[in-house]
């Protein structure tokens, strides 16, 4: 029971202005349960999200099953095994059902797992099938707390888990559930490290930390977890994931669609496209404009996942995040392929292909600039969208392009 | 009241732009009407020369205090960064807006979507106009001061390539005036006028870069005390 399933070595960090880890080191090891109790602005969430490689170091290194997940020269590995992982925020995606995420949560662990019996046990049961969106407070915490655990639950290997003031706006039989589920699967041989400012669950803990020392306990022997699930392999998750995001809420409609439909009805506003059918680059300009319209506004999964901070669960479990780049390019054809009938009034199919990757394209620049200012506190109010004027030239240069192949 | 070199620098370099604004209206010669559509408007390029040299001038300080910040964490990189992307800013938009009305005149269009110059130039004040803005919508910190160094460190390779994009791709933006070879050369006045403009503009944007940074420091240590009194409450 020594195994080490979380190191954190010489992690300095710094957030804000403030340095709020300084040369940190820690072990979880499986069979063990470190609670950190240090007071606010400590750097508990800190401790957390770095062991989730969420956040970049100045110093040190993370390991999860003693190998190298997350560096401070920013290598980022994916962890040879999944790992449970409750954040402060919910992490969930409001648009999807308790049993949609939970599901998603078993796949990511690569398992089959009945977790019906969780949800009964927590008073979620008769919900299951409800969106997100319409739980209270306490019951997406419930949600959130148990997708931390599922990783664990549903194999008898030692898993880690990671679980930020799980506690926080639970009810007090809640509370007792998850404190028997901690003793369980601690002593089943996982690993957890939670943050958390209640006394109540501290009796789970082989150790208490408050981030300057800490102190040994022996909590009380429990019986171990053992309703596991079955191993299922699941590949192409993110993509698997984006398609079914966007089929859920239709997206990928609502907004890029609509803008570029709305973008086609302005151009025949103030055009005949027959007055000007001499005008092959105008023409074929307005025929790839939709698609460049549809990446400008960006990738709707990617927008949707920034909600609740889901993203960052999603960051922390893999390394491609949900996306739909395939809904995109398919778009982008589609809605060339319809441009085109109306100012080109033929078919040229290498002309909707290229308005396919132009949407594609266009979509993964956008998405690439989103995600590069993740690390603000404000993310949204960044601007960063002033540097899309980027793609105009390169854009124009394909329009001249595809002006010769009609 | 105590001037100092930053205010001085200013001072010194906006009166030398209102000089090289006289010069260029009355003193500099008329350009050939074979040579330009809109010769009167030629005259704009007195500004406009100068502001987008002091432009790259700026852009090339941003990049240099981006890479002492995400390489040294350096604090004087920081400031640099600050500094050289409103620089950068005021600079970039006095070269783009001085080089529509020219273009407006000159081409018949203010603007031209292909041409690289155009584009590559327009998009690095793009990016000074986001350094600057973004920098003001988020408490300064470790977070946003890498995220806006990087930009500012690998948005620089736009400078190099809007610097050449005349000599190897030229679509209507005219080639380089200054070491462009027998085409770009100057008659002796006008060669002067332009001295005076880049000249000032340099001092300008020193000026404003030693100012800016002092504020940057100031705030940093209102910052540090802020904090501290924190601590103590």
């Amino acid at each position: 029971m020594t195994d080490p399933l979380l190191q954190l070595k010489g992690v300095t960090i710094r957030r804000g202005t403030e340095t709020v880890l300084s040369d940190f080191n820690l072990i979880v090891s499986s069979g063990e349960c470190v609670i950190l109790n240090g007071e606010n602005g400590s750097g508990k969430s800190t401790v957390i999200e770095a062991s989730a490689r969420l956040l970049p170091m100045e110093k040190g290194e993370i390991l999860h099953h003693g190998k190298l997940v997350y560096d401070f020269e920013g290598r980022k590995k994916k962890p040879s095994f999944p790992f449970g992982l409750t954040l402060q925020s919910n992490c969930l995606v409001p648009s999807q059902t308790i049993h949609q995420h939970l599901e998603t949560v078993c796949k990511i662990s690569q398992s089959n797992f009945d977790f019906l019996p969780l949800l009964e046990i927590y008073g979620l049961s008769h919900r299951k099938h409800d969106k997100i969106a319409h739980l209270s407070g306490g019951q997406q915490r419930k949600v959130s707390v148990i997708s931390g655990l599922i990783p664990a639950m549903v194999t008898k290997d030692p898993r880690l888990i990671i679980l930020d003031e799980p506690d926080s706006g639970l009810d007090d039989k809640s509370i007792d559930v998850l404190i028997n589920h901690i003793d369980q699967l601690r002593d089943a041989g996982n690993a957890i490290l939670m943050a958390t400012h209640d006394n109540r669950l501290f009796k789970c803990a082989t150790k208490l930390n408050n981030l300057k020392e800490e102190i040994v306990q022996k909590p009380a022997k429990s019986k171990p977890w053992q309703n596991h699930g079955k191993s299922s392999p699941n590949n192409f998750i993110s993509i698997k994931m984006g398609w079914q995001y966007n089929f859920s809420t239709l997206a990928n409609i609502q907004r890029n669609w609509l803008a570029a439909l709305l973008l086609i009805g302005g151009l025949l506003s103030l055009v005949e496209p027959l007055s000007i059918s001499e005008h092959k680059v105008l023409l074929v300009g307005f025929t790839l404009a939709p698609a460049l319209t549809i990446g400008l506004v960006g990738d709707s999964v990617i927008s949707m996942l920034f909600e609740q901070r889901a993203i960052d669960w999603w960051r922390s479990q893999v390394q491609v995040i949900p996306n739909s780049s395939i809904e995109t390019f398919l778009s982008g054809c589609i809605l060339t392929l319809f441009s085109m009938q109306i100012f080109l009034e033929n078919i040229e199919w290498s002309l909707v292909l290229i308005g396919g990757f132009i949407a594609l394209l266009t979509t993964m620049f956008v998405s690439f600039l989103q995600l590069s200012t993740i690390r603000l506190a404000r993310s949204n109010a960044v601007y960063i969208r002033l540097l899309t004027p980027i793609l105009i030239l390169p854009w124009a240069l394909i329009v001249d392009y595809g002006a010769t192949l009609v | 009241m105590r001037i100092r070199t930053g205010e001085l620098l200013l001072i010194t370099g906006f009166s030398g732009i209102m000089i090289t604004l006289v010069l260029a209206l009355k003193w500099a010669p008329s350009v050939s009407i074979d040579a330009f559509s809109a010769p009167i408007a030629q005259r704009i390029f007195y500004w406009h020369v100068p502001s987008a040299i002091a432009a790259y001038i700026a852009f090339g300080i941003l990049f240099v205090g981006s890479a002492l910040w995400i390489f040294k964490r350096s604090a004087l990189g920081w400031r640099l960064h600050v500094a050289g992307a409103e620089a950068s800013l005021a600079c970039g938009l006095m070269a783009v807006w001085s080089g529509c009305i020219w273009g407006a005149a000159e081409w018949g269009t203010p603007w031209d979507w292909t041409d690289v110059r155009l584009n590559t130039f327009g998009l690095l004040t793009l990016l000074a106009l986001f350094l600057v803005l973004g920098r003001q919508s988020q408490p300064d910190g470790i977070e946003s001061r890498d995220t806006f160094s990087t930009f500012g460190f690998y948005g620089f390779v736009l400078v190099p390539i809007s610097y050449i994009a005349t000599r190897i791709w030229q679509i209507r933006h005219p080639g380089p005036v200054v070491g462009g070879g027998a085409d770009g050369s100057l008659s002796s006045k006008m060669g002067d006028v332009l001295l005076i403009g880049v000249i000032s503009f340099t001092i300008l944007i020193i000026g404003h870069i030693i100012m800016s940074a002092r504020i940057t420091e100031y705030e940093q240590r209102l910052e540090r005390l802020q904090n501290k009194l924190d601590g103590e409450i």
